[in-house]
């Protein structure tokens, strides 16, 4: 499991699969490793790196999200959800933004948005870094 | 047939015919998908920010492009993107 929490990165990372159990997070361990692939295949070849946070947002949300990005590197890449208030933000910096057009970002977005409605959120999510990593094509 | 025979036969077994073709029907979605999202319904859990390992996207991209997360401030600025509500 390579993926973190970048808030707590011990109470998160599962050794081995538990089973269904759901962790704190809301995720099985079947989901997190879905979760995992996407995001190192997708960093990997795009040459971007893309996180994924899900959580509340505070309002505006926008804001919120751009605020979060403020943390990452210019070549980042943030795809922000919240389920509970049903918005999703995709941000990008100065480097990714000339790789992925806001275009390209609003393509994937309404992708996320149509298997979200469906509840499925790690789906969306997976689907959303494809779309993104092939359109920022290769590194 | 007593009054406990009769309970049995006539709620009994129809009870338990209903709830094995319950869990027959929900069952697997239950146990597979304990958190499954319900679009209104609220999301509970602690928020969780997901990045790539440092060691596994070297590979493709620029080294020391690692995801600078850990609390360091490196004050980029969001230049553009897009949104979306469902």
């Amino acid at each position: 499991m390579s993926g973190e929490v970048a808030t707590s990165p011990h109470n998160f990372i599962q050794h081995g699969p538990h089973g269904f159990d759901v962790g704190e997070h809301g995720f099985t361990a079947r989901q997190l490793s879905r979760l995992d692939e996407a995001l190192t295949l997708s960093s990997r070849e795009s040459g971007l790196t893309f996180s994924v946070y899900i959580g509340a947002l505070q309002p505006p949300t926008r804001a919120h999200a751009e605020a979060l990005f403020e943390r990452l590197d210019d070549d980042s890449v943030l795809i922000a959800i919240s389920p509970t208030q049903r918005v999703l933000h995709v941000v990008t910096g100065p480097e990714s933004s000339r790789r992925l057009p806001n275009r390209a970002c609003a393509l994937a977005a309404l992708a996320m948005r149509a298997s979200f409605s469906q509840g499925d959120l790690v789906g969306g999510i997976v689907t959303g870094l494809r779309m993104l990593a092939d359109s920022a094509g290769r590194a | 047939m007593t009054i406990p025979e009769t309970v049995g036969v006539f709620v009994g077994i129809p009870g338990g015919i209903i709830a094995a073709l319950g869990f027959a029907v929900y069952g697997k979605s239950l146990l597979h998908q304990p958190n499954r999202y319900r679009p209104g319904r609220p999301w509970n859990y602690q928020p969780a920010w997901f990045v790539p390992h440092p060691d596994a996207v070297v590979a493709g991209g620029r080294p020391g492009s690692a995801p600078a997360v850990e609390g360091v401030s490196t004050s980029t600025t969001a230049v553009g993107g897009a949104s979306g509500e469902w």
